[in-house]
């Protein structure tokens, strides 16, 4: 089977960025556009831009309904949701499958499954990959304060239809439990529509380390090493390296295994994620979630393994399985990502859109820029606020730091406040250059010391 | 800094999504009043009798890219009076003329519409929506043929307000 025609339902870098892969592999573009993307780069890119909507997400990248038909009514065989917006909608996939559009990810039936987090974390049990020591779902305070005092305090609360750090709760102890079991219960019922609650340990210092897999959807699954997203800020990722040199060599190995064994088992179809939780002090790991999507960090993955995702993703999807072995997979050198976000660091974060008036990307070896930016774009304020992702392969990671410092330092980007220059202030950190961050690095130690500059 | 008018339609899509009331923007010879009330009037700027006529970028089909099919019919804006207005599609999908396959058409040119009158369905995967004239007046074009794929703001009728 060949695709012939893919539908791109998402917008920005990532659309841009499949849209390249799909042109590589000869295979027909429509991009499915909102009203303010009219005129963005991935419009002139696709052979196709179609308006779905106005420019609010909710009516149009976020309707599921609106980019089958746009797929279905522009002839498309194919569809790749990106990241974000409808990649994790089990209704997505679910819909394709029904038109006969080929859904560029997992079953529906996965998503569904691995999105559900005490379901992934059962599926973890059962193929043996250790989870945070934790509960199954709390009826009550009572229960939850039992099964805490047995965990061992610190813990944390966590709502079963969350993820991306959204609906996590910390207790110290008891009293701040009972007092916040209630809150924590109806935050996850508005918010997710399921008031669940599960308990876990707290783990002091974490990073943040995940596998990159590709599934032939049939059993067969292989891994395209770790990468360390350890630098955050309220769960949201700002730096990303590959390989995770702050992990021993053999729990990098343990952590593939894992990923591997709980992935095929699931008969995982197409990229995905597996995330863990590093505890730095017990050199151990505890799985916490599969992400079933291609991520936003996946560049780095690609630089050292010399491996086009995307493309793999294109091939998966035709039903060509995976042509190739583990084996075939090597890991050299060392590669960084530095999101750069229209935001102003210095004053709360807030979004910055706006009209970019002077866009001067960076050049040189081992410099990548994925973006969909442009000198006189318009940073529209509908959407997140992230422009562009700068990317230094080095072949250690110290040459990797020097480049990504050099390559910040030759970007000009005029017109909306961006966080180049906090990314920047961390690469050069001692602490990032020690490789000694954790999760809580950026927020207790690189933060403060940036404001303070 | 020029305002272009795709400014204007930014403008207004965010006022749109927001919570405001109201929106006054002076600015390089532009005037610009919003309000959520459709009675309101700025006390700044005289009022405007007649429909603020649809900015002629949107009424003009963009080219059609190498390789794609042209379903919809292309109206040069300056063939269209100045004063007629566009109806546009809410959103993206297949155009119907008729209730049903077989059945006349909602609406032919010439005929007189009223604001509620139905004058088309608009259908994304099997959901079908009607769509109303809007004004009083006379249907003067119709842009898109029956069953073909429309995109959010293509014009699908232009009416002759009376």
């Amino acid at each position: 089977m060949r695709l012939k025609r893919l539908f791109v339902a998402n917008r920005g870098e990532i659309a841009v960025r499949i849209l390249r892969a799909a042109r590589k592999l000869g295979i027909e573009t429509v991009l499915g556009v909102s009203a303010a993307d009219r005129d963005g780069l991935g419009a002139e890119m696709a052979d196709r831009a179609v308006v779905i909507g106005p420019a609010p997400s909710a009516k149009s990248y976020l309707d599921v309904r609106l980019v089958v038909h746009a797929a279905k009514s522009t002839g498309c065989d194919a569809l790749h949701p990106g990241y974000g917006f409808l990649s994790e909608k089990p209704a997505l996939s679910r819909m394709c499958e029904d038109e006969g559009i080929v859904f560029v990810g997992p079953r529906a039936q996965t998503i569904e499954a691995l999105g559900d987090k005490l379901a992934a974390r059962a599926l973890a049990r059962e193929t043996g990959v250790r989870t945070v020591p934790g509960t199954d779902h709390m009826a009550s305070v009572d229960a939850a304060r039992e099964a805490a005092a047995e965990l061992g305090y610190p813990v944390v609360m966590k709502a079963s239809a969350g993820g991306g750090g959204r609906g996590m709760f910390k207790a110290t102890g008891p009293v701040e439990l009972e007092a916040s079991f209630d809150k924590a219960s109806r935050e996850a019922e508005t918010a997710f529509g399921d008031g669940r609650l599960y308990l876990e340990r707290f783990v002091e210092r974490a990073r943040h380390v995940e596998v990159q897999i590709m599934g032939d959807g049939e059993g067969k699954v292989v891994h395209f090493g770790e990468r360390d997203c350890s630098v955050q800020r309220r769960y949201q990722k700002l730096i990303e390296e590959a390989p995770a040199s702050a992990v021993p060599d053999a729990t990098r190995k343990r952590l593939h295994e894992s990923a591997i064994r709980l992935t095929s088992f699931a008969k995982y179809r197409n990229a995905g994620t597996v995330e863990f939780l590093y505890d730095v002090d017990r050199d151990d790991f505890y799985f916490i979630e599969v992400n079933s999507r291609i991520q936003v960090e996946h560049p780095v993955s690609e630089e050292i393994t010399g491996e086009d995702l995307i493309a793999r993703q294109l091939q998966v999807a035709a039903g060509e399985g995976l042509q190739l072995r583990q084996e075939e997979v090597r890991v050299t050198g060392h590669a960084i990502e530095c999101r750069i976000n229209a935001e102003d660091p210095r004053h709360g974060f807030a979004p910055a859109p706006g009209r970019i008036t002077r866009w001067l990307a960076p050049i040189g070896e081992g410099i990548r820029l994925d973006t969909h930016a442009r000198q006189g774009y318009l940073v529209p304020p509908f959407y997140d606020s992230m422009i562009g992702k700068l990317i230094a392969r080095g072949r250690d990671r110290n040459e990797a730091i020097d480049r990504m410092l050099s390559a910040i330092d030759s970007f000009v980007i005029e017109g909306p406040k961006t966080t180049l220059a906090l990314a920047r202030f961390i690469v050069a950190h001692r602490d990032f250059r020690n490789n000694n961050m954790t999760t809580r690095w950026l927020e207790d130690i690189g933060l403060p010391a940036f404001q303070t500059q | 800094m020029k305002i272009k008018l795709q400014d204007i339609e930014y403008l207004i899509e965010i006022f749109d999504s927001s919570d405001w009331d109201e929106m006054y923007l002076k600015c390089e010879g532009v005037e610009l009043f919003l309000s959520t009330d459709p009675n309101a009037r700025s006390t700044r700027i005289a009022p405007v009798t007649t429909p603020l006529s649809v900015p002629a970028a949107s009424a003009v089909e963009p080219a059609a890219k190498a390789g794609a099919t042209a379903d919809v019919a292309s109206v040069a804006s300056t063939t269209v009076p100045s004063h007629w207005v566009a109806l546009k599609a809410p959103n993206l999908g297949t155009f119907y003329r008729a209730p049903k396959p077989g059945a006349p058409s909602f609406v032919e040119v010439g005929q007189h519409v009223v604001a509620d009158t139905e004058v088309c369905l608009i259908e994304v995967m099997k959901l079908f929506t009607s769509l109303k004239a809007g004004v009083t007046g006379i249907v003067r074009q119709v842009c898109v043929e029956d069953a073909a794929m429309v995109e959010f703001g293509d014009t699908l009728f232009y009416i002759e307000p009376s």
